[in-house]
């Protein structure tokens, strides 16, 4: 008797395992049946707390369940919770194309809720309803938008006795002097592979898009190539900058998070970076002042051009749990209120004008160039696919650690582009 | 009362003895069922599923997949980044097993000896494998950078460890060997200690110097120590993931990239479910092979030995 038993016990056992599991599934998945609870997944750690703070206050009663996740990390769990039917009602969603969490990747397997009759979908300005839509309809309630520049430590460069510089060769001049007196120009910390392609964005910018405005159609239409553009000047400025000694020693044992200590407490002048460092160089030095300008890649300022683009917005889940809500939250983002939260929190600058927010000082140049719409989109968000970008990524890393060449970085992302979605 | 019936051999009119031997060597073979029928639902049954998909072009989320035969390995053959991370695999798990053993082994010889603080030494040097690898790596990560406290005590003789493609891969042997050097100590310790001592004086009385008492005692005797140590080891080695993602992330460009690091940035950074599982399907079949192949090689010289 005792054997079959223990037969009987493993059994049920197993059992007990498998049906708690499948429970905790249903359970995260569905966040209640009433319609007072709404479930959210979001990367904006930090700053999504005290919008649903203010959403929860706005609306008595309702409940919002929230986790917040690092970018890679997001990805991965989303795409599983979609495909096995258990995301949340509403959840972070990227512009446009070229990463795994994006509009375009999300809403072509219907995946994402149409929300074109939303107020303010009309209302986005046309730069971003390109990759807030797929297919001529808005999918993205994308709130904020990020810039990249140059920032200084004004308190540095004051101390220096140099001037931040306003062209091409100046900038090199600047450099070499900075360098001279100890305190590198620019932080650099690209051992966290994303961040290689802010200094060559901040480049393309002016020297690919400012002569061909009509560049990324063109490259869609295979009428022009990475390798045989002006993405070869480019990539030569970005070495030129390495070889005049714009950056700081070993910039790839380098992470991100050391290259703000840098330039936070002045052993560097500044950093080519998103103006959502501003914030973090604000954490590490709360004194500090940090003003942001476009990085000087021609010596005619009067053609500068900035990488601008939308930052991750939210979409609603097409399969939500509750609908009715998950709508609510994503029309409270977009209100001047919740713009106002999102955007101080995260440095970043509202999608909607008038939306009443603070935007930092030190920002002042970005708000112009986007006022007078001297700003191009993050040149990945409209590139077919993932990989794209990944190989300029590690492309990059291997240019500086001299294991391969720019041009040969260049023809391999021609490569990745034609292979399309 | 039916799974009693039907375990009971078909010899049971054989000599009493017959079913005594038996009931001491051998357990009744259903004593496993629990585990591996938990084991099956577990772990088998999702991963036989889930070979399935590499022989699609499944991208993680869209329903509308097709099956795409072999494809997705031979498109690893003509993958420079994928064949380079094998070859990176290989050496990791090479110079891990034997870099660590040796370690490990000498360790174990000196904090087997009659030392003073023999106690409080084997407390410390097991202690970095009871800390997490990815707490590890990240502690040697700042320990390493340009800025760090390695370059501060090497001064003029400081480098870029983990930025230059040459040094990187060794950083992170360097930082797995000193992590669980201590592990294969305190395994080769507790083998050390099963010898009896009889056998050293034996041998001592026979005139036998420390390296041939070595070679002729130790060495035999300690066999399925070795046997585990390098078993784990290699495994270990070959599947290495955390402390490679964490201390380079594969950098710089691919020049520490291991399977598995390939594995996840193929799947969740690029949604390339298909390949990603494809590539997970050969990391399986090497490690079965070469634990398969050392295991058999390594039970030999064991029986050989005893």
């Amino acid at each position: 008797m005792k054997k079959s038993l223990s037969i009987a016990l493993g059994a049920v056992l197993l059992t007990a395992a498998c049906s708690s599991g499948t429970n905790a599934n249903s359970g995260s998945g569905s966040g209640g049946g009433d319609n007072k609870t709404l479930t959210l997944a979001s990367v904006d750690q930090g700053s999504v707390e005290d919008v649903v703070k203010a959403f929860e206050a706005a609306n008595p009663g309702v409940k919002v369940t929230f986790t917040t996740s690092g970018a890679d990390q997001y990805q991965a769990q989303i795409r599983t919770q979609l495909a096995s039917g258990t995301a949340p009602d509403v959840m972070t969603v990227w512009p446009g194309n070229g990463n795994p969490g994006a509009t375009y990747v999300l809403a072509k397997p219907g995946y994402l809720l149409d929300l074109s009759d939303q107020p303010w979908a009309a209302k986005l300005p046309d730069s971003f309803k390109s990759v807030a839509q797929f297919e001529g309809k808005t999918y993205n309630a994308l709130f904020g938008l990020n810039g990249i520049g140059a920032v200084y430590n004004d308190e540095a460069l004051a101390k220096s006795g140099l001037k931040a510089p306003t062209t091409w060769t100046e900038m090199l001049a600047f450099c070499r002097d900075a360098a001279a007196k100890g305190t590198p120009a620019y932080a650099l910390g690209i051992q966290d592979n994303w961040v290689t392609q802010l200094v060559l964005y901040a480049l393309a910018a002016t020297v690919v898009f400012g002569q061909d405005k009509d560049f990324n159609t063109k490259l869609a239409a295979g009428q022009t190539t990475f390798a045989g553009s002006a993405w070869t000047q480019a990539m030569a400025k970005y070495q030129d900058m390495n070889k005049a000694g714009c950056f700081q020693k070993n910039p790839l044992g380098t992470s991100y998070e050391a290259s703000q200590t840098l330039a936070a407490t002045g052993r560097t002048l500044g950093i080519v970076q998103g103006n959502w460092i501003i914030s973090l160089l604000k954490g590490k030095n709360p004194n500090g002042r940090f003003t942001m300008t476009a990085l000087p890649a021609t010596d005619d300022p009067a053609t500068f051009l900035m990488p601008a683009a939308a930052g991750a917005g939210y979409g609603v889940n097409a399969k939500a749990k509750n609908k009715e809500l998950a709508l609510k939250f994503v029309t409270f983002v977009m209100s001047p209120e919740g713009m106002k939260v999102f955007n101080e929190k995260q440095g970043s600058l509202p999608t909607l004008p008038d939306a009443g927010t603070t935007v930092d000082p030190g920002l002042k140049e970005l708000t112009t160039f986007v006022q007078e719409n001297r700003t191009v989109p993050f040149m990945d968000q409209l590139w077919p696919n993932a990989k794209v970008q990944q190989t300029m990524l590690s492309g990059l890393q291997e240019v500086f650690s001299n294991q391969a060449t720019a041009d040969a970085v260049l023809k391999d992302m021609d490569t990745e582009y034609k292979k399309g979605e | 009362m039916t799974a009693d019936l039907k375990v009971r051999p078909p010899g049971r009119a054989v000599p009493a003895s017959s079913p005594r031997r038996r009931s001491r060597g051998a357990p009744p073979w259903w004593f496993v069922l629990p585990a591996l029928l938990l084991f099956a639902f577990v772990v088998l049954v999702p991963s036989i599923r889930g070979i399935y998909y590499a022989f699609t072009d499944w991208d993680g989320l869209d329903p509308d997949f097709a099956v795409i035969g072999l494809r997705n390995f031979t498109d690893m053959l003509d993958d420079g980044d994928a064949l380079q991370a094998v070859w990176h695999t290989l050496l990791i798990a090479v110079a891990i097993t034997v870099i660590q053993n040796s370690i490990g082994l000498l360790l174990a010889l000196g904090v087997n000896s009659m030392i003073k603080t023999r106690n409080l030494l084997r407390v410390l040097l097991f202690a970095p494998a009871v800390i997490t690898p990815i707490v590890t790596a990240y502690l040697w990560r700042n320990l390493l950078g340009p800025d760090g406290a390695v370059n501060a005590v090497l001064g003029p003789w400081g480098k870029d460890w983990l930025g230059d493609p040459d040094l990187a891969l060794w950083m992170v042997v360097l930082v797995v060997v000193w992590q669980f050097a201590g592990y294969s100590m305190v395994i080769f310790l507790a083998g050390l200690q099963s010898i009896p001592r009889e056998i050293y004086e034996a041998a001592a009385i026979d005139g036998t110097g420390s390296i041939r008492r070595f070679w002729s005692i130790v060495r035999p005797l300690l066999a399925p120590a070795i046997t585990i140590n390098l078993m784990l080891s290699i495994i270990g080695g070959i599947k290495l993931f955390d402390q490679v993602y964490a201390l380079t992330g594969g950098g710089p460009g691919h020049a520490t990239d291991t399977i598995s690091t390939l594995i996840y940035k193929d799947a969740f950074t690029l949604g390339e479910f298909g390949y990603s599982i494809a590539l997970a399907v050969v990391l399986t079949v090497i490690v079965s092979i070469v634990s398969a192949g050392q295991f058999a090689v390594l039970n030999r010289n064991e029986k050989a030995a005893s």
